[in-house]
């Protein structure tokens, strides 16, 4: 049967990724088997439909109240969250390998955060050195001997993958703390669904939408007594902060209060109470989206108002589950990730089955006299910051860039880890009207409570601007629906 | 519920009455002002007094011309009852609590405090004040019914039924007090325009012609009082926004304290003969009222929003 392909239809053999790896196009004008529906779709479709298309999705964004907040000129902007409607691939086969791999490397990080806050058995077998644990900023000596539930620290992880021009996949960093997106990875399938129904029908997909049962089944396993209901709350910094809407979102999703610190006292028994009409009720589970140092004003920062005092008293005493955990950031920090495949092979015996991307420790002197010999062809990073901060990317970097974080990494050694700037994979994306390649990566969910759960694919990010690699939506990148196709279903 | 949601859509709701009250005033005082004799004309001046506002003006040190007053009403941040000011109250307020409101919410207050923010203190040029007037008030109107037609009459409605009615309660006492100090006087210059200056005190409160309809009398001071008093059918009469109140305050739980706080002024207003209530005697009466209405919002504020005051 032929195909009609319309005249002005969108020209595949003009896409070329070159030297990158495509996640939908392996040559000009081949797609990849997974991805044959969607191309073959869109060559019924001329740049304008897919334009037209585009509008819709941006207008059902707006509608939808989906956006982000940026704080810029002195005032908080909600801004709408940029998608692109051309959804990115991953076959299941892939996918079921890489699901495995982030579920072993969750598993592995919460036996070391476990170990690290009580015997230390990783660093007396000299696996992990006991310096870096000791000059960590997120290890805090308030967890130690703390008995969460399962020994279960980080409950919720982000894991950020990447693929290189070779097809390698790579976890590039572990977010252990407070990761956010996943509202968007649920709200691009929605809009998706929205404004390309017909899409659908080519393909088998893998739904994303239970992560909010997920996320509330896994909170409630944390609940220190055994009630059928228990009480679960989102704990948000307010509406200033830059994933307020995912708060509200998620908490309207699971059915769960929304609170603020001031909302919770803690009581002369050791039990948490949000202040409600009804007078002060227990809380069980608190999924917390405040920073560590800002929980508790008498455990950690004094100065901050966005906790709740007694808050980590509650929790010590094992009378709220908090999650993620307090201290669970002392394995999300740039140099305790060069350390994973090691902490893998140590708690589990196993192989990684996702490689780390090569890395160079910068307190070690002979990793840094390469990092520093070899700035423009590195992408350095701050041990803990995150949203892309304070990173020098060195192939698009300036002299004066290279020379300033030359001298940051000789005054504060231990901050700073490098890695080689890898050729992050493309997809095909609409820019203004055309179609053209533009890198991005994957942000996966895992959960871990009683059980473990992976999301089907992840929150895509992609970089809008021709040859950059930044996609933290902060600084210019907007996002992909993501699916996990099952080439093998009818 | 939790106690910080329902305090805010308590204000929130005030702050969206208080808005339109104001807008609606302000309005009825425009047309007033044209169709009175310079020599008893009602200044800008009283609008002050009606919205208890005189501290707040006087500490700005400005002359207390028409353009001073309306730009202190409409777009002042230093008059925390300006309509800037309310809007931008009730806007933070429906920004931390929408989840729990229907969403176009958000965009309606959003952009109604963006068009009187973007005219701030520029003032009301005569020719376009009765257009921006108006179109607050349908603005506050259309948020008002929205909320009314699609949420959910749960708790969380109670609270925003009991902040709109003790603001219309608010409002209607006021404009009784400030009337009856000025109308009920037998000054003599007043007497030809009664008729005029008593159908815009029931304007002000969007009641004249539903006074008409259930009236059916000429308009007069006796009357008017008593309507704007004891109706239990207009939903800005003080008895009909009591008996609101207590409805809502029946729905929800531990409402004793504010039952009874009710219960007090509703029969305070009971026994009160509308007849005998003359000058001197209607201004304590009211004044009494005021003091009862900050005695329910107490209740309120300590039983609901605030739990530790009660421990």
């Amino acid at each position: 049967m032929t195909r009609i392909v319309r005249k002005d239809a969108i020209d595949w053999k003009q896409y070329d990724p070159g030297k990158f790896y495509d996640e939908l196009i392996s040559s000009p004008g081949h797609a990849r088997a997974v991805a044959r529906g969607i191309v073959s779709y869109l060559q019924t479709l001329t740049e304008k439909h897919l334009q037209n298309r585009q509008q819709a999705a941006d207008l059902a964004i707006k509608e939808m109240g989906i956006s982000f907040t940026v704080y810029s000129e002195g005032e908080n902007i909600d801004r709408s969250w940029p998608m692109d409607i051309i959804p990115r691939v991953i076959p299941i086969t892939e996918w079921r390998r890489l699901e495995a791999g982030l579920v072993q490397r969750l598993t592995a990080l919460n036996m070391f955060i476990d170990d690290v806050y009580h015997k230390q058995r990783i660093i007396k077998d000299k696996v992990f050195p006991a310096e870096i644990i000791n000059s960590s900023k997120d290890f805090f000596k308030q967890c130690i001997d703390a008995k969460p539930k399962y020994g279960v620290w980080a409950h919720i992880c982000g894991s950020d993958l990447v693929r290189d021009s070779d097809g390698t996949v790579y976890v590039l960093e572990d977010n252990l703390r407070v990761p956010s997106g996943v509202s968007y990875m649920l709200e691009n399938r929605a809009v998706t669904k929205r404004v390309l129904p017909q899409l659908f029908r080519k393909h088998s997909i893998l739904p994303v939408d239970d992560y909010p049962s997920q996320l509330f089944d896994m909170l409630t396993s944390l609940s220190p007594r055994h009630s059928r209901s228990p009480e679960v709350v989102v704990m948000t910094p307010g509406i200033y902060n830059s994933a307020y809407f995912e708060h509200s979102y998620l908490a309207q999703r699971m059915g769960a209060e929304l609170v603020m610190g001031s909302d919770l006292v803690v009581g002369d028994d050791d039990c948490v109470y949000m202040k409600t009409i009804k007078g002060l009720e227990r809380v069980d589970v608190i999924y917390r989206r405040v920073n560590d140092d800002f929980i508790d004003p008498e455990a950690f920062r004094p100065d901050s108002c966005l906790g709740t005092p007694g808050l980590m008293r509650a929790w010590r005493a094992g009378k709220v589950g908090l999650a993620n955990a307090p201290g669970a950031g002392v394995a999300d920090d740039k140099v305790v990730y060069t350390f994973v495949p090691a902490i893998i092979k140590y708690y589990l015996d196993e192989d990684p089955i996702i490689p780390n991307v090569p890395s160079f420790l910068c307190v070690d002197e002979k990793q840094r006299k390469h990092v520093l010999a070899n700035l423009d062809k590195m992408v350095v990073k701050p041990a803990n910051e995150s949203g892309g901060y304070g990173m020098l990317v060195g192939p698009v970097s300036t002299k004066a860039e290279r020379a300033k974080f030359a001298d940051l990494i000789e005054k504060n050694p231990r901050n700073y880890m490098a890695q080689p700037a890898l050729n992050l994979s493309t997809a095909p994306t609409l820019c203004n009207g055309r179609i053209e390649p533009r890198h991005l990566d994957l942000r996966p969910f895992i959960l871990q409570g009683k059980h473990h759960y992976v999301t089907a694919g992840g929150l895509t990010r992609v970089a809008l601007r021709k040859g950059s690699l930044v996609v933290n939506s902060s600084q210019g990148g907007g996002s992909k629906d993501t699916w996990v196709v099952d080439t093998e279903a009818k | 519920m939790l106690s910080r949601v329902a305090k805010r859509l308590y204000w929130m709701a005030r702050q969206i009455e208080r808005t339109e009250n104001t807008a609606r005033l302000m309005l009825v005082q425009h047309h007033m002002v044209l169709d009175l004799p310079a020599s008893i004309r009602p200044g800008w001046d009283l609008m002050i007094e009606v919205l208890g506002a005189r501290v707040a003006f006087d500490t700005l040190g400005v002359k207390p011309t028409e353009k001073n007053i309306i730009a202190f009403l409409f777009g002042s941040r230093d008059n925390p009852s300006s309509l800037l000011s309310s809007l931008a109250a009730a806007r933070e307020n429906i920004r931390t609590t929408r989840e729990v409101l229907p969403t176009e919410t958000w965009e309606r207050i959003n952009s109604l405090y963006l068009s009187v923010a973007q005219r701030g203190t520029r003032g009301l040029p005569g020719s376009i004040r009765h257009k921006v007037l108006n179109d607050i008030v349908h603005r506050c109107q259309q948020i008002t019914g929205m909320l009314a037609g699609s949420m959910n009459n749960d708790a969380a409605y109670q609270f925003i039924r009991i902040g709109r009615n003790l603001e219309r309660a608010d409002m209607s006492t006021r404009i009784i007090d400030t009337a009856s100090a000025r109308l009920m006087g037998d000054r003599e210059e007043i007497l030809p325009y009664r008729n005029v200056l008593w159908v815009s005190v029931l304007k002000s409160l969007s009641a004249y012609q539903m006074y008409r309809l259930s009236v059916r009398r000429n308009v007069n001071p006796e009357d008017v009082l008593h309507f704007l008093l004891d109706s239990k059918i207009f939903p800005r009469a003080l008895a009909h926004t009591l008996n609101e109140i207590d409805t809502s305050l029946g729905l929800l739980p531990r409402n004793k304290e504010a039952l009874a706080a009710i219960a007090s002024v509703k029969q305070a207003l009971d026994e009160a003969d509308p007849a005998m209530l003359k000058n001197a005697t209607l201004h304590t009466f009211i004044d009494d009222m005021q003091l009862m209405l900050d005695d329910i919002h107490n209740a309120i504020n300590h039983t609901w929003f605030d739990p530790e005051a009660g421990k």
